[in-house]
């Protein structure tokens, strides 16, 4: 890799991110699977960067996975977006913080469409009033909640306890990072660094201490496929698409697995057990499965903060092996209790998944 | 009545989508359906392109339009600024609008996708709820998530979420009104019209298969697709 | 009548009608921006369709420019054209003033900058080069190999690098790249006899009388096999050694390639100085950011601007021997148009 290149095609794509004054849109998946992650999104911009968010108990999915499963028409979702953008509008924000790769594609999909087909735009507009009476503006400035941690990137370095470098080597860890179809490839303006090489995780990686790897599947997608997993006959496809990517990043030996969007997050995750039970085969470091966190997961570790208050217990796939290179403190009692540190039902992960 | 063929390009996203097909194949080189289903993007291009009623209602009746996971990664390949992707959501949309979808085994399957996706959008305000992942019917979700499962008060409370109660935060309950809001954005803007479509199409076709007398004993037309 | 012609650019296209223009007596000024003359020529290595050393050609070039009415000025540029009735005063840059009869524009093309196809991966992979690159190796006598030192053993070959492809903009066919694949892969095929070659190709545009034996020779004697498929994406493996996919669209399956060293055929695309020039003489652009000839038919060489001349590959794509032959009547068209003012 020839970073004089990567320079010359990150320059390109540096998009306006705003500085503050978000309203936040949750991700349907995150919240299920990864719910710390957006606990700690919110804190790591309120308390660590002291940015002013907006959290609307109001607002709902977006419907985009039932959109692109098609049980959803695109009018309709044009309105559920509408309304978003209609309480963001009366709670007085601009900005949007999307939480959701695939609820970033569909807004900038919409906007797009609202660009060139005004009349898209009045129907929305038409529909809305007429179910909710509500109105609304277009915000100024949409980022996926990524951008904004990528904008405060170094700050977040300066305030970092912990670093992406392997404390027993002194070497930086070396980092997969995986973007989701939806952030860049249908707009390649909208996403920091375009579709080919995105720099909005990867500047993460470089600003905290790690090195990306760029394996031959990088820019492959993860499968979801939505229909393609949601209907359980159909998951072979999700499954061989985790597969071609796992099988091209084994060689180059990751510490993690870093993602953009959450359902990425849960495949490469949830994949990685699924073939171990199926085939008996893991892809990390000494036969062991790779860490697959969210970014705001690592944001917060970077920072210092509790891995099991950020929520790493809810990976399939255990993380310790990246604490203990980080470094990270933690204490693996502690792992599955209940905030009262009572011991959460009877789990025990036995089996394969005790060295997962 | 429009013809499909005029149907399709009154939809603002099929212009967008497809201009004219140079047969590069980019598309297919990297669509992650190609690989795994006998799927080519580039085929369905030539098939809109060539504006036959017959041959494009046999592909609204096919399973070949279901197999696209909607990556859109040909969108950003393609040099004719084409994108199949979204082509594919069009002839969805029209396959489901004329019953089409219930002649092909993949097809049928979205009367699933509709009670599972579908409901729980109206239900709770999240296309996914913890509630609607049992772990019987993941069994890729693994022994974590089963804890989870079983425990999700206890674990949500863990991780500060805020699990079907009022207020904000992770997986708060949607009230009512803004359910309400949300089901009437459905009713205005086409999408209760669909789900009826969808289970009204349905329902013919497992009568036709001898698989449900009336549309509320669907079980086993459920249990047939669900295995087909 | 003013017997002073300036002409904008010394490669192929302009120094043939400079040389014509002198010698129907004309005094010609070439204004070159680079040291050389030659243009795209001046590192070319060897030239379809018989492999002739381009060294000869700009050894043509030399000649033909040696006479008295004939003065070059190179590492000069044009800063300014202005016009008062059937005179152009040209300014350049060295601060000479030229008052002149007509101008001629001769520009030529710049090779597509490749970084643009992102998804090749050009200046980011090691083992990515354009054929512009090897061109420049061979000429230099370089030894072919991948970055590692590697002698290569797959090589492919990607057409249509920023031609037919509106997402850099440029929808049109740039003509000499089809040809100048399959003259570089029997040129890399005798060098590496042993190695395999593929050209990935939409269509092969062997308009020449002669390319279609080159492209027959290829595939009998050298070794290469001709793929119908746009490459859609590359990237590296650990080694270095590149992957591509494509689709075999004859097969209709997509295709998943491992090679050692893959040529990225450029296309030609308009480049700053011809911009610049239409926009100091309000000229008509085609579509494609070419200039715009007043007639295609019947005045391809005259420009929108009575007096201000084209020739060469500021108007299209065109091969060396073709841009010859239009800078021929170019001539004609100047004298012509001197003559009866």
């Amino acid at each position: 890799m020839q970073n004089e290149g990567l320079k010359n095609i990150w320059a390109k794509y540096q998009k306006e991110i705003a500085d503050d004054h978000y309203y936040y849109l949750r991700s349907c998946i995150r919240q299920n699977f990864f719910p710390g992650a957006e606990y700690y999104f919110l804190k790591i911009l309120r308390e660590v960067l002291g940015k002013d968010v907006y959290d609307d108990p109001r607002h709902t999915t977006c419907t985009g996975i039932g959109y692109h499963s098609d049980i959803v028409p695109f009018e309709t979702i044009q309105t559920v977006v509408a309304r978003e953008f209609a309480l963001m509008t009366a709670a007085g924000y601009r900005n949007v913080a999307v939480s959701c790769v695939t609820s970033f594609g569909i807004y900038s999909e919409i906007l797009e469409t609202w660009r060139e087909f005004p009349k898209e735009l009045q129907k929305a507009r038409e529909n809305l009033w007429k179910a909710t009476k509500r109105e609304f503006e277009i915000p100024e400035n949409i980022a996926h909640a990524s951008d904004i941690i990528y904008k405060f990137r170094h700050q977040i370095a300066e305030k970092a306890k912990y670093k992406l470098v392997n404390t027993n080597t002194g070497k930086p860890l070396q980092i997969v990072e995986h973007i989701g179809c939806h952030y860049a490839k249908m707009f390649p303006v909208k996403g920091i660094g375009g579709a080919e090489f995105p720099q909005v995780l990867s500047g993460m990686i470089a600003a905290w201490g790690g090195d990306v790897v760029d394996y031959p599947e990088r820019r492959h997608c993860c499968g979801f496929g939505f229909r393609q997993y949601l209907v359980q006959q159909n998951r072979g496809y999700s499954l061989s698409n985790s597969k071609k990517k796992l099988e091209s990043m084994q060689p180059y030996e990751p510490d993690a697995i870093i993602c953009n969007c959450p359902g990425c997050t849960m495949f490469l995750d949830r994949w990685q057990y699924t073939l171990y039970e199926m085939e008996g085969k893991r892809y990390g470091q000494n036969n062991e499965s790779i860490p697959v966190l969210a970014y705001e997961e690592l944001a917060a570790l970077v920072l210092g903060f509790e891995p099991w208050n950020v929520g790493l217990q809810m990976h399939e796939i255990n993380t310790e092996s990246l604490l203990d290179k980080m470094g990270i403190a933690y204490n693996p009692d502690e792992k599955y209790l209940d905030k009262n540190k009572q011991p959460i039902g009877s789990f025990n992960k036995t089996g394969c998944l005790s060295c997962c | 009545m429009p013809t499909i063929t005029e149907r399709l390009a009154q939809d603002v996203r099929f212009k967008e989508s497809i201009n004219s097909c140079i047969n590069c194949g980019v598309c297919t080189a990297i669509c992650a359906a190609a690989e795994f289903y006998d799927y080519s993007p580039r085929q369905i291009a030539g098939i809109v392109q060539e504006g036959n009623e017959e041959k494009i209602i046999a592909l609204l009746k096919s399973d070949t339009i279901w197999f696209c996971g909607q990556c859109m990664s040909c969108k950003t390949r393609c040099p004719r600024n084409n994108c199949v992707g979204i082509i594919i959501a069009v002839l969805r949309k029209i396959s489901q609008e004329e019953g089409y979808f219930v002649e092909s085994r993949m097809g049928r399957q979205q009367l699933l996708i509709k009670r599972n996706i579908g409901s729980t959008i109206l239900k709770y305000g999240y296309c996914i709820h913890p509630e609607i992942v049992n772990p019987e019917y993941h069994p890729e979700q693994g022994p974590t998530w089963e804890w989870v499962y079983k425990n999700k008060e206890k674990v949500y409370e863990r991780m500060n979420a805020n699990l079907d109660k009022p207020g904000s935060g992770t997986l708060r309950k949607i009230e009512q009104d803004t359910l309400q809001e949300l089901r009437d954005i459905f009713e205005v803007s086409g999408g209760v019209e669909l789900f009826d479509k969808i289970e009204k199409y349905s329902f013919e076709k497992a009568a036709e298969m001898g698989l449900a007398s009336n549309p509320d004993s669907m079980d086993n037309y459920v249990k047939y697709i669900s295995n087909e | 009548m003013n017997k002073s012609i300036v002409v904008i650019g010394a490669g192929v296209a302009g120094i043939e009608v400079a040389s014509i223009l002198a010698d129907m007596g004309y005094n010609v000024f070439i204004i070159e921006k680079n040291k050389n003359i030659g243009g795209n020529v001046a590192f070319w290595h060897h030239l379809f369709p018989n492999n002739r050393s381009a060294a000869e050609v700009r050894e043509y070039m030399n000649q033909k420019i040696k006479v008295p009415n004939i003065t070059l000025f190179p590492n000069t540029e044009v800063t300014d054209i202005s016009q008062k009735k059937n005179v152009y005063v040209v300014r350049t840059n060295k601060d000479a003033t030229f008052e002149v009869g007509a101008v001629l524009i001769a520009t030529g093309f710049t090779p597509f900058d490749a970084r643009r196809k992102e998804e090749y991966g050009y200046g980011i992979y090691d083992n990515v080069i354009t054929s512009v690159d090897l061109e420049k190796k061979l000429e230099r006598g370089e030894n072919i190999t991948t970055t590692q030192g590697m002698a290569p053993k797959r090589i492919a070959f990607v057409h249509c690098v920023g031609s037919r492809d509106a997402k850099v903009g440029h929808t049109y066919c740039s003509k000499v790249c089809c040809i100048t694949g399959v003259k570089q892969a029997i040129e890399m095929s005798k060098m590496f006899p042993d190695a395999e070659m593929y050209c990935f190709y939409m269509d092969l545009r062997m308009h020449g009388l002669e390319y279609e034996r080159f492209y027959k020779d290829a595939q009998e004697n050298y070794n290469t096999q001709f793929i119908r498929g746009r490459v859609s994406e590359v990237s590296e493996n650990k080694d270095k050694s590149i992957q591509l996919k494509a689709e075999d669209t004859l097969s209709g399956l997509p295709l998943k390639m491992k090679v050692d060293l893959l040529v990225l055929l450029v296309g030609m695309e308009q480049g700053k100085d011809s911009d610049k020039l239409c926009d100091i003489l309000h000229l008509h652009k085609t579509p494609e950011n070419f200039i715009q000839p007043q007639d295609p038919h019947l005045q391809g060489n005259v420009s929108s601007r009575q007096g201000v001349f084209i020739a060469g590959t500021c108007i299209q794509p065109m091969t060396i021997n073709e841009t010859m032959q239009n800078a021929r009547s170019a001539a004609l068209e100047i004298n012509h148009y001197l003559l009866h003012l």
